[in-house]
């Protein structure tokens, strides 16, 4: 199915004219592809609503809930993986109109699936959720009313619940300060990549090698009696438990290699399309039980294992590196054999990402609201270098690129890892990408991040070489000892907390509850060191109490939850028997995501500014005003705003501010441990977070009252405030070291269509880029639709569905996100280079 | 404040705080309680100047804009 | 008792005994596709909405 001839080039430049990108993909892409990108259900919330016609599925549910209460006396893993064989082999699998690669999370196109067992409120939120249950809605509910009364009590998070210190748990449940669940259940599951994606083995070449593994440890077991014998016992029931899940995924692939079979040999009538089904079916009957052998093998190895992984755990994150991983496949198939055409492969390759797009997932109303218009933040790696150091790009990199363009998903996004090596042919493929205003790729920095992987957590640089995202911006690597095999969201911190409890002797007037440590009444403060050191010890105990959480999550998951199929496919696991959540042998790869930093640093800064510089303000007419949300103090507000310093203006005043407070929380960073022993660094930038917990953040000093966005995360300056161009943003955020003061820092530009056109455009932007990496900032990205586009799209959503923004660490179609997030980005500075 | 829809009239805190509409500007977006629409207010002075209706911008150009051709925006 | 073995949608398999498939065709607003979901084919398929004989 080829691409359809522009019926005129007219339409095409009038369209490029208007930034119309979504009409010039669409008339651009074969027909196949047409056809399956309109043929998905969004899953992403609508501003935090599910559209219409999204169900959840009650199938999968009911199936796993039935097994696990019929194998009540096995231990957890084994337990976990006989329900999720039982789930595998039932649940109702469909093939796709003109699709070639298969597997879905759910039983029908238009389903959410539901993670039972991870936590009961969320169980109680979906029971409540208007318009999701199927028809008959009464039935529906009486059968989810089954299922919840069973699991409450037992989810992941109620068992984790009753041995979480009193108070951190009512705390961290207040949702003031961090979200997520310290459970594997919704965790952002790393993978170990360079084990089963290389192209070396199946599922069947890991299960001979566990079968081994049980052969030698059943040996010791009847051997000499010793302390060393009794950890064995458990890492059998393990094996047992690894091995029926893997059997299970290849009967679950077979299930698709019937469908296809029974397809061609009995409905079909086209013979191109018969031939498809057949090679499905050969392909599904191959993976994931042996080696991929050429590039739709592979596609279909790796999607597989997501959605199993999906089947195991709610993954809200899709660590990912496709180019590097199939693109030996590309270039075989394409380049060398040529058993496929380019336009062949470019239907794979849109349809790999379009599988992606319409996966979703059940999620609480705060996780639809902090990621509007997604389902999970994933971010797919493209680019970077090998583990010698060379130029990782090849030909798969820019087919990626290019077919993006095609299709338009918001979900899978790229983030690029650029290093000096990097081709201008393949740095005009992204920048192609972000003309055509998808938001992505975003720019990571890889010299920097490999050394900022190697300074933190210690990796090898062999090892950092081999970074993916594991959500939105964190690096991890694919390796043995580097990956991690679940991040959990809890160890998420609501940032300008930290200030707002510093003013505030630890009191949340929001919340109405003491949520700090008593720091002192801020009235007294005399000087900005007084200031600074409350600020310093509130940061010091919210960052404790949710690392504390998380680690015991951590700590106690392999009994809570079990992950027999990620560890299945962990090398870590497979070898010692233990499930791959253990820390045993794993290096450690933890961060901070740090939601709504710079307000932090802002209000720091007018407070040392306006109060005790100038002396403008007291500190009793500053917490009087902020008390009452700035209600009656507008002209006091406006000082605060604009009558001090601001980041993102290359202002060493505010800056050294940002500086100081980052090198203090990278100190407490290296204090608290992870359940390996190694660092929790923080990386700031926020989702769509700003926006969720505009309600939940009080009135600041930076001349924030509740109810406003928070600034757009990371280290972007706050929208607006960023008045001497783009040129002092940079240098503002090259004063931070990317290596050593934090993991990651996001950082939002807007730049102007117009001026980007053409080849003039291209070498501006070039130019910029050079002075990004020569400041030696970690990540950049950009959104390119004008004001004129955006407000068009609020005034009339119909005509503007396909239009992408970049929202922090991921897309989203602009349509799909909430008022007060659209304004937000386009209050941010457009800035000319 | 008075409403420019309604005419209903009470103190600015009556009218619920939505968000601002630039935190480097005195207008902000607030919602009448009799009407329900929502209005740009100049807390400055106290004032509701207009409703609200989807794609309007009442904070004008975004910032940066200024520095741009005018095609640019 | 109409069975499911008896139905237009039933499929056998060959490599598994006693075990068969339900395929059935779908359109949805959006999408087309097959589905299939196993069942037994001596199941009681007298209230199923789809069952067409053979």
């Amino acid at each position: 199915m080829s691409a359809e001839p522009a019926k005129n080039d007219v339409s095409f430049q009038e369209h490029e004219e208007k930034q119309e990108w979504w009409w010039i993909a669409e008339k651009r892409r074969s027909k196949r592809l047409d056809y399956l990108r309109k043929a998905v259900w969004k899953k992403g919330a609508l501003g935090g609503n599910y559209a219409p016609g999204i169900k959840v599925d009650l199938d999968g549910p009911k199936l796993f809930t039935d097994m696990w209460r019929f194998w009540k006396f096995d231990p957890v893993m084994m337990r976990r993986a006989k329900s999720l064989a039982h789930v595998l082999d039932n649940i109702p699998i469909f093939i796709t109109d003109h699709s070639q690669i298969m597997g879905y999370w759910g039983s029908a196109p238009h389903t959410i699936s539901w993670r039972v067992d991870g936590a009961s409120m969320v169980n109680e939120e979906l029971y409540n959720e208007p318009g999701v249950m199927p028809e008959p809605e009464e039935e529906s509910l009486r059968k989810v009313a089954e299922i919840n009364d069973y699991w409450a009590g037992q989810t992941a998070v109620d068992k984790l619940a009753r041995i979480l210190d009193p108070e951190d748990a009512v705390k961290f449940l207040s949702g003031a300060i961090g979200w997520g669940a310290p459970t594997s259940a919704y965790g952002y599951s790393g993978k170990n990549y360079e084990y089963f994606l290389k192209g070396e083995r199946g599922f069947e070449d890991i299960i001979a090698d566990i079968e081994k593994n049980i052969e030698e440890a059943e040996e010791k077991c009847v051997g000499t009696p010793g302390p060393d014998i009794l950890p064995i016992y458990d890492r059998i029931q393990n094996w047992d438990a690894m091995i029926t899940v893997l059997e299970a995924a290849i009967r679950f692939a077979k299930r698709y290699a019937r469908l296809a079979r029974t397809l061609a040999e009995n409905f079909e009538t086209d013979e191109k399309r018969r031939e498809e089904l057949l090679r499905v079916a050969e392909t599904c009957e191959r993976v994931p039980a042996k080696a991929p052998r050429n590039l739709q093998e592979s596609f279909q190895l790796d999607h597989f294992v997501q959605i199993l992984s999906r089947f195991e755990a709610s993954e809200g994150a899709w660590p990912a590196r496709p180019d590097y991983y199939h693109g030996p496949f590309y270039e075989k198939d394409v380049l060398v054999d040529k058993t496929l055409t380019e336009e062949e492969a470019t239907d794979l390759v849109g349809e790999f990402m379009i599988r992606v797009y319409e996966v979703g997932g059940f999620g609480p109303r705060w996780a639809r609201e902090g990621m509007q218009g997604i389902t999970g933040t994933w971010v797919w790696t493209i680019g970077g270098v090998k583990p010698d150091g060379s130029d990782a790009c090849n030909a798969l990199t820019t087919a990626f690129l290019r077919t993006s363009r095609l299709i338009r998903v918001s979900n899978p996004t790229f983030a690029f890892r650029w290093h000096p090596k990097v081709k201008d042919e393949v740095m005009r493929e992204c920048f192609e990408c972000i003309r055509h205003g998808l938001g992505y790729p975003s720019f990571r920095n890889d010299p920097i991040l490999v050394a900022n992987c190697m300074n933190w957590h210690g990796h090898p640089i062999e090892e950092a070489r081999t970074w993916v995202h594991q959500a939105c911006m964190s690096p991890c690597p694919t390796t043995k000892h580097g990956v991690q095999p679940f991040r959990m969201a809890s160890a998420t911190a609501n940032c300008s907390k930290m200030v707002e409890y510093a003013l505030h002797n630890g009191y949340d007037h929001v919340v109405g509850m003491q949520m700090g440590p008593l720091t002192g009444d801020a009235r007294t403060f005399t000087d900005f060191e007084q200031l600074f050191e409350a600020w310093t010890r509130q940061m010091q105990w919210l960052l404790s109490l949710l690392v504390r959480t998380v680690n015991l999550g951590r700590y106690k998951d392999p009994e809570f939850y079990g992950r027999p199929f990620l560890s299945g496919i962990t090398e870590r696991a497979v070898e010692s028997g233990l499930d791959a959540v253990s820390p045993v042998g794993e290096r450690g790869n933890c961060w901070i995501t740090a939601f709504t930093w710079v307000e932090n640093v802002d209000s720091l800064a007018a407070v040392k500014k306006l109060v005790f510089d100038d002396k403008k303000y007291t500190m009793e007419q500053l917490i009087n005003a902020l008390e009452s949300n700035w209600d009656g103090c507008e002209q006091m507000r406006l000082d605060f705003v604009n009558k001090a310093p601001k980041w993102g203006n290359d202002d060493d005043y505010v800056d050294d501010i940002m500086l100081r407070c980052l090198r203090t929380m990278a100190i407490h960073s290296r204090v608290m441990r992870c359940t390996s022993n190694n660092t929790w660094p923080a990386a700031p930038q926020n989702v769509s977070g700003n926006i969720h917990y505009s309600s939940v953040v009080g009135a600041l000093p930076n001349g924030r009252r509740l109810g406003d966005a928070l600034y757009d995360g990371g280290i972007s300056p706050g929208p607006g405030l960023d008045k001497k161009g783009p040129t002092a943003v940079l240098k503002s955020c090259g004063k931070i070291d990317h290596v050593s003061d934090g993991r990651a820092f996001l950082l939002n530009q807007r730049l102007s269509p117009t001026q980007m056109a053409g080849e003039k455009g291209y070498q501006l932007w070039r130019a910029y880029m050079r002075t990004w990496a020569d400041l030696g900032l970690d990540h950049i990205q950009f959104n390119m639709v004008s004001d004129k586009t955006l407000r068009a799209a609020q005034r009339d959503p119909e005509k503007y569905q396909e239009v992408i923004v970049r929202v922090a660490g991921y897309s989203a179609h602009f349509v799909d996100i909430s008022r007060k997030t659209q304004d937000n980005i386009i209050q941010r500075t457009v800035h000319g280079l | 404040m008075k409403c420019t829809e309604c005419s209903y009239e009470a103190p600015v805190p009556s009218f619920r705080y939505l968000y601002n509409v630039r935190i480097d500007a005195s207008l902000t977006l607030r919602q009448c309680p009799q009407c329900q629409v929502r209005l740009v207010v100049d807390e400055l002075a106290g004032e509701a100047t207009q409703r609200l209706d989807d794609g309007d911008a009442p904070w004008g150009k975004s910032a940066g804009i200024e520095g741009l051709a005018e095609d640019a925006i | 008792m109409s069975t499911c073995s008896e139905c237009k949608s039933f499929f056998s398999r060959e490599d598994e005994q006693g075990k068969g498939d339900c395929v059935l065709r779908v359109v949805d607003p959006r999408q087309a596709y097959y589905k299939t979901r196993p069942v037994n084919p001596d199941g009681d398929a007298s209230g199923c909405e789809s069952f067409q004989k053979k």
